[in-house]
């Protein structure tokens, strides 16, 4: 069928869906990695070369002055590694921009990973000041990734100012406790026209799988891995899962057959 | 796909999904596509069917579409309403209970102009809760100036989305420009309008790859207007005046038609499927217990046809010519509410 | 005596306040290729630190890359 442009767009985009294309860039990986929470920078090193992801979240904090420490992004081979600086610690949209800006004038790249967390105890992201940031931000040239609540149409109205991608969380960060917001994840997917990334929460492996067997473009882990008894073989599993995840939802699963309703015949009347 | 796994498991629109529902094989499967479908229409719906009524205001048309009696070549007798006419009509749909009105008009553009409809509209919004438009495609401009006026519904057919057929049935006029067409209700969305009314002329092309285009073009328009709802409807060729019924060789049977429309309420749970006084009553009576959600009713697809019940200048016959009160009355034997009047006109006198 | 102020601290120096960015960074143990500075809410670019005049009262953000999620 032959339409106007943008309606054929919409068909080359469905050639692209076996690949993980975000602001032009392509991704062998579907998992990415936080850097936080580890016990040391090796053991961080070790568990993202276990992971083969090919992007990690790194935060900005002030240098202590008392203990200048060590240089822990020396321990992130950046040519093989994108960073992706998030804006964690900002509580409104005029931190998340000042943090921004920091992020793009320290690394010269343009990627961002927008975290707006007013409340300290869940961590859970501001959406109003989430857009305002993002509005900001995308204007300024900045590639964002939004780090929101499983809210769709708050993705949408990110959609329409031009973020990369949704970034909503299976559940509050560090909780471990998997796809609580599933109902509302499964919605985002369906009206997505950017990838979807789940960010926050998932605990096991196995969560990670689910989400991708949904149909997610892929997840984002920190605290299952970071804080695992043994986080390098957590990684290494977190590989394997986001992977099986992802060729069973390229597979297309027969699933389970569901009874239609037992009542009175409805198509008697067609009988031509 | 597999048929089954297309029925029961999958959700949602994709292509191959609606290829399987959509193929003979399918047929066997009819009575469960009816059933799930029956199953997310009264789910997103409830038991209900709204109504509206076609007010057609002008069978003058610039354009020379084969299939329609309003064509440019028919010498059929022609009329417009004045702004007075149009009211003295929507009175009596008022009268009958209506609160939807669909303002119709063949391509008229020296006399159905944006500040005629936008007069009309004006007028209306004192009696009908929603006015949506059936009319020429227009600019994004003119759409915001029509949804100031209290329109919010648009509903325009790209009659074939197949290029060729396209322009085989429109060599001429401002109908043949298929981009426009096919663009102008992302317009309408861009300009705010509410909801989003496709369909395709079944008849002119083969019916499986036009349910595909018009998938994928309600798909596009869902993503991207996502705050605006999408409507099917299915006007299906009906014998007219002065239409050449040699010219339609892809007619399809009311199975298939049930099958088109089980297939679209399947993958669109949450669209509106519309089914017009085109069809015979034992189908719309049968489709509205199964996935139908918007019924015109009493029709007259002439101008002026409500105060002088004259057939003569129809834009097609009518298989549905049963009162609004007759069709409320049979939509609630089959325990289907009638939902027409949006608020009582006594708060607001 | 003079002083800066330091990531929200007063940091004060006996006689006078490192004369540039650079030299501040230098007498903290500060390594410069791993922080991003800000000088009185403007962002210096990583060149500009030895180009970049510190004067007592001034305000410094000394931020770098920590590990996060």
């Amino acid at each position: 069928m032959d339409t106007k442009s943008n309606l054929s767009d919409l068909s080359a985009a469905d050639d692209m869906k076996d690949k993980l294309i975000i602001a032009g860039k392509e991704f062998s990986s579907r998992l990415f990695i936080g850097t936080g929470k580890y016990a040391s920078n090796k053991i961080m090193a070790q568990s993202i070369e276990a992971s083969g992801t090919q992007m990690v979240t790194v935060a900005l904090r002030r240098v202590d002055i008392q203990n200048p420490q060590d240089n822990m992004l020396a321990a992130i081979d950046r040519k093989k590694y994108l960073l992706l600086p998030n804006t964690s610690g900002a509580r409104n949209a005029d931190e998340a921009v000042r943090l921004a800006r920091l992020a793009r004038a320290a690394t010269e790249i343009n990627w961002l990973k927008l975290e707006v967390t007013p409340d300290p105890y869940y961590l859970l992201p501001d959406p109003v000041e989430t857009l305002k940031a993002a509005e900001i931000l995308v204007k300024e040239g900045f590639v964002v990734l939004p780090y929101i609540n499983a809210d769709p149409v708050l993705a949408k109205k990110l959609q329409d100012i031009g973020t990369a991608t949704v970034m909503p969380l299976a559940s509050p960060i560090g909780s471990n406790q998997g796809l609580k917001t599933k109902a509302a994840i499964e919605i985002i997917i369906a009206q997505a026209t950017v990838p979807v990334v789940i960010d926050a929460g998932l605990g096991m492996p196995s969560h990670a799988a689910e989400a991708m067997e949904m149909g997610a473009d892929a997840v984002l882990i920190n605290t299952a891995i970071a804080t695992a008894g043994d986080p390098v073989k957590m990684a290494e599993a977190f590989k394997k899962a986001v992977q099986a995840g992802r060729e069973a939802f390229e597979a297309g699963s027969s699933g389970v057959k569901n009874q239609a309703d037992a009542s009175s015949p409805l198509t008697g009347f067609l009988r031509d | 796909m597999d048929i089954q796994k297309a029925l029961y498991n999958d959700t949602g629109y994709n292509p191959e999904r609606l290829a399987a529902l959509l193929s003979p094989e399918a047929q066997k499967y009819l009575e469960p596509m009816a059933q799930k479908a029956r199953q997310i229409t009264r789910q997103r719906f409830g038991n209900t069917i709204q109504l509206y009524a076609p007010l057609y205001v002008s069978n003058f048309c610039v354009n020379s579409c084969p299939y329609c009696a309003f064509n440019k070549q028919s010498d059929l007798p022609r009329k417009r309403l004045t702004i007075e006419q149009a009211c003295k009509e929507a009175d009596i749909l008022a009268d009958d209970g209506f609160r939807h009105i669909l303002i119709v008009s063949g391509e008229d553009t020296k006399f159905v102009t944006i500040p005629y409809l936008v007069e009309l509209s004006q007028k209306l919004r004192e009696k009908f809760s929603s006015i949506s438009i059936e009319i020429y495609p227009v600019s994004t401009e003119d759409y915001e100036k029509l949804f100031a006026a209290g329109i919010d519904s648009i509903a325009i057919y790209q009659e074939t989305y197949d290029r060729q057929d396209y322009a085989k049935f429109h060599k001429t006029g401002p109908k043949a420009d298929y981009d426009w067409r096919l663009e102008t209700l992302q317009r309408a969305a861009q300009a705010g309008f509410r909801s989003l009314g496709l369909g395709f002329l079944i008849g002119l092309s083969g019916w499986q790859a036009q349910t595909q285009a018009l998938a994928q073009h309600a798909d596009f328009l869902t993503k991207k207007y996502w705050q605006s709802k999408v409507s099917f409807s299915f006007p299906r060729l009906r014998p007219a005046e002065n239409v050449d019924e040699k010219l339609f060789k892809y007619m399809i049977t009311d199975t298939q038609l049930a099958q088109m429309m089980f297939a679209l309420r399947l993958c669109f749970p949450d669209a509106e499927i519309v089914l017009s006084t085109r069809e015979k009553p034992d189908f719309r009576d049968n489709m509205a217990q199964i996935c139908v959600t918007r019924m015109s009713a009493g029709s007259r697809t002439n101008p002026g046809g409500y105060t002088q019940k004259n057939e003569s200048l129809s834009q097609f016959e009518i298989a549905d010519d049963r009162t609004p009160a007759k069709i409320v009355s049979v939509l609630k034997s089959k325990n289907i509410e009638a939902v027409w009047k949006d608020w009582d006109r006594a708060f607001i006198k | 005596m003079a002083i800066l102020k330091i990531n929200g601290e007063d940091k004060i120096f006996e006689n006078s306040v490192p004369s540039t960015l650079k030299n501040l960074l230098e007498s903290l143990k500060v390594d410069e290729a791993t922080v991003v500075a800000e000088v009185n809410g403007q962002i210096i670019p990583r060149g500009n630190f030895q180009n970049t005049i510190l004067r007592d009262g001034h305000k410094i953000e000394l931020i770098r890359f920590v590990g996060g999620g």
